[in-house]
């Protein structure tokens, strides 16, 4: 099916919904709404909204429709691309909308689900899962969610929801919305692959109910949206391939795609993702492991050997470069606590961190296939660090945190001398014969200009991210063109601008870097035929600098 | 040369929450593991074996048959051998009676001890007496909070550096001696795949009442000196009243009006 119709919902007045009107109260009581993770801010708006439930955010919705007032759309303002920083109008934040709707087993997929409102975060949605409490289900049960509560109580498996984009203070819509990924996608896709159903709030004012597998976009690529008011969309799926990596640069398309995937990871451009039906997976015993190695090539050759060989099952690779460790080793000399970890052996030249099932009650374990691998890596599993309990999978992942921490603080301390500059990071990602080339290039191009930088980040899904700490703007200058360079060459491999943090405001002018100008009329083609006025999220994706309204 | 370590396992406290109603700790999805602090004193005896290879490091833990994760924990950090002593006639054993039994395990398992190290403390009963209680069972020489040590007078003395409130002491005792390790700037070691890997092969022996010389009668809750009646969270207090938006005098005056009205400042003449 490849027609879809959305339903209204009954507003109530405007003047009951609790709104900030002007810039000078925004920005003085709310200063935090005013950007995102990416610092970045933008112009003047005028409302600042807070809806508590659907029909407040579709009331705040009509009205700005019928006014022609901009909209941009907030979650936990986690994101690294500017996504939520409003350009002007009205920036409506869904902090509120974070109820945990409900609980259900799917027999036909043989999974567990739950329905929740877009502005959970994805740690309190941890921890409900985690302890199998779901207090927001609770006082108000009905007999039929009582007997699934109770259900999944007596189940005696853990579960657990796969996506992990690092930042768990992120919100489940913000994620949808920009289809987040992170280190375990390697192993368990992206966010895409966990959401079973969404609804949406169009800029016809009304609700599309999309579960996955039932909207089906036309042999010719078409879908066509109706809504109550006798109203009806066309849309045509735009004709481009995907890249071969992970990817969150423009609109996905695909021939015979579900509807769903039109609206996950489109950056917010096309609806407003209310609620989301997630799956959960039964949760394994994990052991998380550091592989230290003797230089960044042999971590690259570890990492092509591990994925090839079909026995080892790893949840996740990451990468430690060389200069990434001496980084950490200077934060070792400097508060040896902090890091939390033992001294980086001196040996070592480069790390890989892996996680991978492990059974700590096993008497004989048998990783003979993980330690051939490595040994003929010239690595051995001496040389590594390792933990399965849970506060040790923690103090790993911290230590794997603490890179970009060090990045943004360097940064800062460069910025009392020189106030303009930033980082430049890279979020590019290649396909898996490329990841040699990628590699040596970053290397060759920021060691020749003489740039401080460090390399970490997923490379199972070749996904490098390429900190650099320009020390004046001068540096700064060179290393802008140098990562255009690297953009260009990442999409001539086959690869993709923005693997996971999206295009949002930030990369906007690398769209064109990846796609055909014909490729970028039909994604804005989607664009305004669901939001003919461009009143929802402007700025996202498509670039514009000033308000058009 | 032997050293014993005692360690405990204790619930990852960071996460429990005690039960108001029955008083018993919530431990549903609350995960196990090894003192930090018995982790802290394992570390010891494992850098003392980096510098002298002939020592020998044997972990006793007296607790259910779960604790067997927690001496696995410790074999993964370095420890030779591991004995666990478990019995049910062990429980509901207060600190003493924990001490007698583990003085009774280690003198039966670990005949030629040279050395017993353990954790100042347990994170989840915070007591720090069942190493002290040890060593007076034991009659041994002791020295607690412990933050380095070093093996002195041809293997016959230990000097430790321990922690006072002011400083630190230099203290130096004959061999055989027990001591109690706090934090100081230990961070916890991470075993390699290869350790945790061949820790599996490892032995854990297990030692039961029987194989102690202790009368049934004197073990566990029947020998107990004390018993826990009941663990409560501390009763939460109102938030105080809070001021703001006031000038200094204001707020100075505000803060004198409210300490009157409860009575609590000394009146003097000719004071507000």
């Amino acid at each position: 099916m490849h027609e879809i119709t959305s339903t209204p919902m009954d507003e109530i007045p405007i003047e009951t919904i609790h709104q900030i009107n002007g810039f000078d109260a925004i920005k003085e009581n709310y200063p935090d709404y005013l950007t995102d993770e990416s610092k970045l801010t933008m112009g003047a708006f005028d409302f600042l909204f807070f809806p508590q439930n659907e029909s407040e955010l579709a009331t705040i919705v009509n009205e700005m429709i019928r006014k022609k007032i901009c909209m941009t759309v907030a979650g936990a303002r986690t994101g690294l691309v500017g996504g939520c920083v409003p350009l002007c109008g009205a920036l409506i934040s869904l902090e509120n909308l974070n109820k945990t709707l409900d609980l259900s087993y799917s027999e036909s997929a043989d999974e567990w689900r739950i329905k929740a409102q877009a502005g959970v975060l994805l740690s309190d949605l941890a921890t409900m899962i985690t302890g199998k409490c779901f207090s927001d289900l609770e006082p108000d049960l009905s007999p039929e969610t009582q007997k699934k509560l109770i259900h999944f109580k007596n189940d005696p498996g853990r579960y657990f929801y796969p996506p992990d984009p690092t930042e768990m203070s992120a919100s489940l819509g913000g994620t949808v919305a920009t289809n987040a990924s992170g280190a375990r996608t390697y192993h368990y896709g992206p966010t895409r692959d966990w959401i079973r159903g969404i609804r949406v709030l169009t800029m016809a004012g009304e609700f599309l109910e999309i579960p996955r597998g039932k909207y089906f976009s036309s042999p010719g690529g078409q879908f066509t949206v109706y809504d109550s008011k006798g109203g009806h969309t066309p849309i045509r799926i735009p004709e481009y391939t995907l890249p071969r990596t992970k990817n969150t640069a423009g609109f996905y398309a695909a021939p015979h795609m579900d509807l769903i995937d039109l609206f996950i990871g489109s950056e917010g451009a096309l609806g407003i993702i209310t609620t989301i039906e997630i799956a959960l997976l039964p949760w394994e015993p994990k052991c998380s492991v550091i592989q230290f190695v003797s230089s960044d090539d042999k971590a690259l050759h570890l990492v092509k050997s591990l994925r090839s060989d079909k026995r080892i099952q790893l949840d996740f690779m990451e990468f430690y470069s060389q200069n990434a460790l001496n980084l950490l080793r200077k934060m070792q000399a400097e508060d040896s606590r902090m890091v939390g970890m033992p001294p980086i052996p001196e040996s070592a030249g480069a790390a890989l961190f892996f996680e991978l099932g492990f059974d700590p009650e096993m008497d004989t374990p048998d990783y003979r296939a993980l330690e051939e691998t490595i040994n003929t890596a010239g690595a051995s599993l001496t040389d590594s660090w390792a933990g399965y309990e849970t506060r040790e999978i923690s103090r790993f992942k911290h230590f794997r945190h603490l890179l970009p921490e060090k990045v943004t603080q360097v940064i800062s301390e460069r910025k009392k001398i020189h106030p303009e500059i930033h980082r430049l990071s890279s979020d590019l990602a290649v396909p898996d014969e490329h990841l040699d080339d990628i590699w040596n290039l970053y290397k060759e191009r920021l060691n020749l200009a003489n740039i401080e930088w460090v390399g970490f980040g997923h490379v199972g899904n070749n996904h490098f991210h390429i900190s650099s700490m320009p020390r004046d703007m001068e540096e700064l200058a060179r290393g802008i063109k140098i990562y255009t360079e690297f953009a260009e060459k990442a999409v001539s491999y086959g690869g993709t601008v923005s693997a996971e943090h999206g295009i949002g405001k930030i990369k906007a002018k690398y769209l064109k870097t990846m796609y055909s100008k014909d490729h970028i009329a039909q994604m804005k083609s989607i664009k305004t035929a669901l939001d003919p006025d461009l009143l929802l999220n402007p700025g996202n994706i498509f670039t514009q600098e000033t308000c058009t309204k | 040369m032997n050293i014993v370590v005692a360690i405990k396992q204790v619930p990852e406290i960071s996460n429990v929450q005690v039960n108001p109603e029955t008083g018993t700790l919530i431990r549903q999805g609350v995960s196990s593991i090894l003192n930090p602090f018995c982790e802290y004193a394992l570390d010891h005896a494992v850098r003392l074996k980096a510098l002298c290879p002939d020592i020998r490091i044997t972990t006793v833990s007296m607790g259910p048959p779960q604790a067997r994760s927690a001496l696995m924990r410790t074999l993964e950090l370095g420890a030779d051998r591991a004995v666990l002593v478990c019995d049910r006639k062990f429980a509901g054993a207060d600190t003493w009676v924990t001490a007698l039994t583990l003085a009774e395990a280690i003198r039966c398992t670990v005949p030629d001890f040279h050395l017993i190290f353990v954790g100042k403390q347990a994170i989840d009963g915070d007591t720090a007496q069942v190493g002290p209680e040890m060593a007076e069972i034991l009659h041994l020489p002791q020295i607690s909070y412990g933050t380095a040590c070093e093996i002195t007078g041809n293997n016959k003395k230990i000097r430790v550096q321990r922690e006072t409130e002011s400083g630190y002491q230099i203290l130096e005792t004959r061999l055989p001696a027990l001591v109690s390790f706090s934090k100081g700037e230990n961070i916890r070691r991470a075993p390699s795949f290869a350790d945790i890997l061949s820790s599996r092969k490892k032995p854990i022996d297990l030692i039961r009442a029987q194989d102690l010389n202790i009368a049934d009668q004197e073990l566990g809750l029947s020998g107990s000196f004390t018993q826990v009646v009941k663990i409560f969270p501390p009763l939460l207090k109102e938030n105080g009243p809070l001021l703001s938006g006031l000038s200094p005098q204001e707020t100075t005056a505000t803060i004198i009006k409210l300490l009157n009205t409860i009575d609590v400042l000394e009146k003097k003449e000719g004071s507000l």
